[in-house]
């Protein structure tokens, strides 16, 4: 039996998708009774801590050990010595992270050796007997110093003695387009780095059995990479190692990596006989970190008068912290998606990515692309501003071709970005407002672009990206796997609502099992916006193959055709005679009878559409998510401090499976926003971060977060599970340029530099007053040795190929 | 991780709270509310030895007026005097100031005498005392002494309570009748600590004029800071907007606060005269009489 098509339903013939239905998940995390990492006991479990450096830099020269090992209650105290020698890292072209650094430490928080012992209390004091003997290294603390430096060095691999990867493309000739160009306009800006602030810090717990296989615990994104990750470094099979996610209590990117403290745990459990737990403090979630990069950009953009694009070069320098992490993926993002919002017919993008002795960054909510968002939505105003046209107006005029390929040759699918700047302009009155509203008021605009998913797995493979196995058993029960983990997004009731929506049943009806290497399907985690579009392709798959076999099974029965009939409300009956049927249950028991045990498996694979240059693996995806924005803002002309009032914000992310979850996913953008914008931000002084906790890392609450008005544009996208895009990161990255826009609009100062803060806008106002440029921001853009660009013909606007499927 | 581990004493009595203090000393720390002190603990920027909760002595709470005084026992909970209907007739200043402590939830824990010993430069209770002059009442093995509020703050989260000794009472001194008063601040989130921070007090003689003024700011220095001389501008002179500007500039000249993490000088020491400038406004808004001008 081959899968039956879904014929393309209208939303009125859809039972579940569409429908705005609470979260699968929902009862148990309201009541308390979700069991997170941290809540995990186990018989006999011991407690881990870890050692981490003070120093930002530092050569490890001896580490005892003994009065630590003496303490009552310890039971093990390990360090890089009891670890293999073998590196890892999330990126294979990254292998640079050791569980317990061996020789070197390079930045305060890593992580040198480790204690088990029998409570916390005791394994925090023993970790205080540990004695390590440093010869402190010059510290490099900001891209300034990473791009002077020439001996000292963070780490022995790069593009350069602390240069991590310089990257140079160019697609057409942009030469050319600023010769065409009636305006060219070039901008500093500077993005300062900030942390997921998760509510849940990292935790994992290790076991291992009496069978010599391991079992791992851990709240992580990415359980397929973290079980990987272990049996390389324990020089384990993976065929003995089980990873199972825990219900993850807020990850936004900060969850994505391999940690020290599960390798820890694995180890210590291993040499102790016991289970073993290691739970972050806030303190060391800043260290762990991974979060967004600080990044300084500079952009140079050529219009004709009406404001249409001829050309874009711009450049990032990232400011990457002590190790790789997925900062190569990092640095393309902030080249690769600037082609995918308006047309930009010819492009060059220099990337360069440094190290410093910091907490390494990652991926946060946008991966690589806030920081460019921000860049080009202000510069674009300022172009705007220039000509004398409106700038939602401006851009709405450029928006890309839906089906059409960009300079970059990344394929877009739907696009319903107009429609998005047409419904928050509306809502918002944008056009009574911008540039009339009184002084100390003002409205912003930005619009933004996002991948469903990336193109490519974080290794070369040639394996789908996720699979999912659904099962029926005789009394109408379904089962769904995936190896997808619920971050809070909403995964697992994607998958439930998929299921249920092919079979014909309720969510509710499902048992979803998820994030269990040993039980599960693979799937490579809850990053890049790529589940409910790739496991939800999968779940339809293996969910129509068994409606194929129940419906058969069903019309041999009644005696009709299996096309006529339907599988709906927990019932499989004749479209044209709903009262002739039976319960789904019956259905699944003839089945049964007639096929076997029901189960069947469907997998997915994103197609294959990038360009064949070298750093074409960045960008590509199955579809492009949109957004547009407008933000207004009160700001207090003698204080500085910027209020934001109201959001209107349009997001199109395809067909919204649960109008719920897109809407919750676009309010929590705006809020992680809105504290990116304002406030939140790294701060280190001679080597130390000196505000790892929630009480001085400033993140905004709900008594900051003004009225948020979320619009739904939908579009139908053919790539998408009924037609779904992305919603998780999409709607953050308008949002920070529109306050900047519209605290422009308020005030007349352009603040260059996130955050936005009041001592920034006061600054800003007092040179306004003195008659000097009303401009916060960075100066200058140091010299980097980029290389010759690879050259590559531009695609812009040529018709997407969908053939290109995924096989 | 939470706090390292300490000895637990629950008196019953302010006797019983003395003599452990005698025997502690600076070893022990007093647990009123725990808004400060316990995340301290959980910082480990605390580490006591022993931990004295005056949670379950009687008679160290409650408010009254005693005639230009008010007297509040130090464990009163800052929830409790925010909501006392005399305190908001007789001197409106004080919920207001409480207001901006935190969110509610820390203001039904948190206890006026706490916040006072605490000391904390951006806290706003201390610059109330500054501002409403008054004085507090410790009590030691050696007796009971009361220390003026001019002579409580001696430095950064510093007092001059000693070791051994407990604060029982708070009085502030309440505004004359008809005073106007304003409470300002500038924090980066609701419920902050102040980057910033203003309590103005306006009082106008028989012609009009300012009979006294005062201006106490906090987060602009290791403890509250008196605007003395602005305050002495004022005095005397018609309450007009030049006038304020005035005083404001003195404010600001006379500010020296360092720069930290969320602010620098600069900014305090501008936003401080701006703030200075609009509490006075706003103090004579409020004074009868003054609404419409």
């Amino acid at each position: 039996m081959g899968p039956v098509e879904t014929p393309p339903r209208r939303a009125e013939e859809l039972a579940v998708i569409g429908k705005r239905l609470p979260k699968v998940d929902a009862w148990g995390k309201v009541i308390g009774e979700t069991k997170y990492a941290d809540d995990l006991i186990l018989p006999r479990m011991a407690h881990a801590r870890l050692l981490r450096a003070r120093h930002p830099h530092a050569r490890i020269k001896a580490i005892d050990t003994s009065r630590a090992r003496a303490l009552p209650g310890v039971l093990a105290v390990i360090t890089g010595a009891d670890f293999p020698p073998v590196k890892f890292g999330i990126l294979p072209v990254s292998q640079d992270e050791e569980a317990l650094s061996t020789e070197k430490v390079r930045y305060v928080g890593d992580a040198v050796a480790a204690v088990a012992a029998v409570d916390e209390e005791t394994a925090e004091r023993a970790t205080e007997l540990i004695e390590v003997e440093y010869e402190p290294l010059p510290p490099i603390m900001s891209i300034e110093e990473a791009l002077a430096e020439g001996t000292v060095r963070i780490q022995e691999y790069g593009d350069g003695p602390n240069i991590h990867k310089l990257v140079s493309l160019e697609f057409g000739d942009v030469e050319e387009g600023f010769r065409e160009a009636d305006l060219i306009r070039e901008d500093l800006f500077y993005f300062e780095g900030s942390n997921h602030l998760p509510m849940e810090q990292h935790a994992a717990v290790a076991r291992w059995d009496p069978d010599g296989k391991l079992t791992l615990w851990s709240s992580t994104q990415t359980p397929h990479y973290v079980h990987r990750t272990l049996a390389k470094v324990l020089e384990l099979p993976m065929s003995h190692v089980r990873v199972i996610a825990t219900p993850v209590g807020g990850g936004f990117g900060g969850k994505s990596d391999p940690f020290s403290h599960e390798l820890v745990v694995a180890r210590l459990a291993q040499l102790t006989g016991r289970p073993v737990k290691c739970t972050l403090t806030r303190e060391e979630v800043f260290y762990a970190h991974r979060g967004r990069h600080p990044v300084l950009m500079w952009v140079k953009t050529g219009v004709t008068r009406d404001g249409t694009i001829q050309a874009m070069h711009f450049r990032s320098i990232l400011d990457g912290g002590a190790y790789g992490s997925y900062g190569v993926a990092s640095t393309f993002y902030t080249g690769a998606l600037q082609t995918v919002t308006y047309k930009v017919p010819r492009y060059k993008f220099e990337g360069c990515r440094v190290f410093t002795n910091k907490p390494p960054c990652g991926p946060k909510r946008g991966h690589g692309t806030p920081q460019p968002r921000y860049a080009i939505e202000v510069h674009l105003d300022k172009i705007a501003e220039a000509l004398g046209l409106d700038p939602a107006e401006m851009r709405r005029r450029q928006v890309v071709e839906p089906f059409s390929k960009t300079a970059n040759h990344l394929t877009i699918t739907t696009c319903g970005l107009e429609e998005c700047i047409d419904r928050v302009v509306e809502a918002s009155g944008w056009r009574e407002k911008h540039r009339r509203l009184p002084p100390g008021r003002g409205v912003g605009f930005a619009a933004s672009s996002y991948i469903t998913g990336a193109g490519l797995a974080i290794y070369w493979n040639e394996m789908p990206h996720t699979g999912v196995i659904v099962k029926i058993d005789r009394g109408g029960g379904v089962a769904a796997f995936c190896g997808s983990i619920d971050i809070g997004q909403g995964s697992d009731s994607v998958l439930a609502s998929v299921v249920a929506e092919v079979l014909g049943i309720l969510p509710e009806d499902i048992r979803v099992v998820t994030a269990d290497t040993d039980l599960t399907p693979v799937d490579l985690g809850s990053y890049s916006s790529r589940v409910t579009l790739m496991m939800g392709n999968a779940a339809k798959e293996a969910a129509e193959k068994l409606r194929g076999l129940l419906l058969d099974a069903a019309a041999k029965k009644l005696e009709v055709s299996p096309a006529g009939l339907v599988a709906r409300g927990r019932r499989v009956y004749l479209r044209d005679d709903p009262e002739r049927g039976m319960s789904f249950a019956e259905a699944a028991q003839l089945a049964e009878a007639a096929y076997g045990t029901l189960a069947a498996a469907g997998s997915y694979r994103p197609p294959r559409r990038g360009g064949k240059f070298k750093g074409a693996g960045v960008g590509p995806t199955p579809a492009y998510s949109y957004t547009a924005c407008v933000a207004e803002v009160a700001v207090d002309p003698e204080t500085g401090e910027v209020r934001p009032l109201e959001i209107w914000i349009a997001h199109d992310g395809g067909r919204a499976l649960n109008p719920l979850l897109v809407e919750g996913q676009v309010e929590g953008s705006v809020y992680m926003g809105l504290g990116e914008a304002l406030m939140e931000e790294q701060i280190f002084r001679k080597g130390l971060h000196k505000i790892p906790s929630m009480l001085e890392y400033k993140s905004p609450t709900t008594l900051e977060t003004p009225e948020i008005r979320t619009i739904l544009v939908e579009t139908n996208d053919p790539e998408g599970p009924f037609g779904a895009k992305e919603a998780g990161q999409v709607p953050l990255l308008p949002l920070i340029p529109a306050i900047a826009n519209a605290v422009y609009d308020a005030v007349g100062v352009r603040v260059d530099e996130i955050p936005i803060t009041p001592e920034k806008v006061l600054k800003g106002l007092d040179q306004k007053g003195k008659g000097q440029e009303p401009r916060v921001g960075p100066e200058r853009f140091p010299r980097v040795s980029f290389p010759e660009p690879i050259r590559v013909e531009s695609a812009f606007g040529q018709p997407a190929d969908l053939s290109l499927k995924r096989e | 991780m939470k706090p390292a581990p300490f000895a637990y004493a629950a008196p019953r009595s302010v006797e019983e709270v003395v003599a452990l203090l005698a025997e502690h000393g600076d070893q022990a720390k007093l647990l009123a509310g725990g808004q400060s002190l316990v995340p301290m603990l959980n910082f480990r920027l605390a580490r006591p030895e022993v931990l004295i909760d005056l949670n379950r002595v009687p008679g160290l709470d409650g408010i009254r007026l005693d005639g230009g005084l008010l007297r509040i026992g130090a464990m009163t909970r800052q929830s409790t005097l925010e909501r006392h209907a005399e305190v908001l007739a007789r001197c409106p200043l004080l919920p207001a100031a409480l207001h901006f402590i935190g969110h509610p939830p820390i203001r039904h824990r948190g206890t006026v005498g706490g916040s006072l010993a605490h000391a904390d430069p951006a806290a706003e209770l201390p610059a109330v005392l500054a501002c409403l002059g008054g004085e507090v009442v410790a009590q030691s093995r050696r007796g009971e002494r009361v220390i003026p509020a001019a002579e409580l703050f001696v430095g950064l989260m510093t007092t001059a309570l000693q070791p051994d000794e407990v604060m029982t009472e708070v009085r502030m001194r309440l505004p004359a009748p008809g005073a106007g008063w304003a409470v300002l601040e500038v924090a980066r989130r609701h419920g902050d600590f102040a980057l910033v921070g203003v309590v103005a007090l306006l009082e106008l003689g028989g012609e009009g004029a300012i009979r006294e003024a005062r201006l106490a700011l906090f987060s602009v220095g290791p403890t509250p800071v008196r605007a003395r001389a602005a305050e002495e501008a004022l005095a005397g002179r018609r309450p007009t907007a030049e006038e304020f500007q005035r005083a404001a500039a003195l404010v600001e000249e006379a500010l020296d606060p360092d720069s930290d993490l969320h602010a620098s000088a600069e900014y305090r020491r501008e936003v401080g005269g701006v703030l200075a400038r609009r509490a006075l406004t706003q103090a004579l808004a409020r004074i009868p009489g003054r609404e419409a001008r």
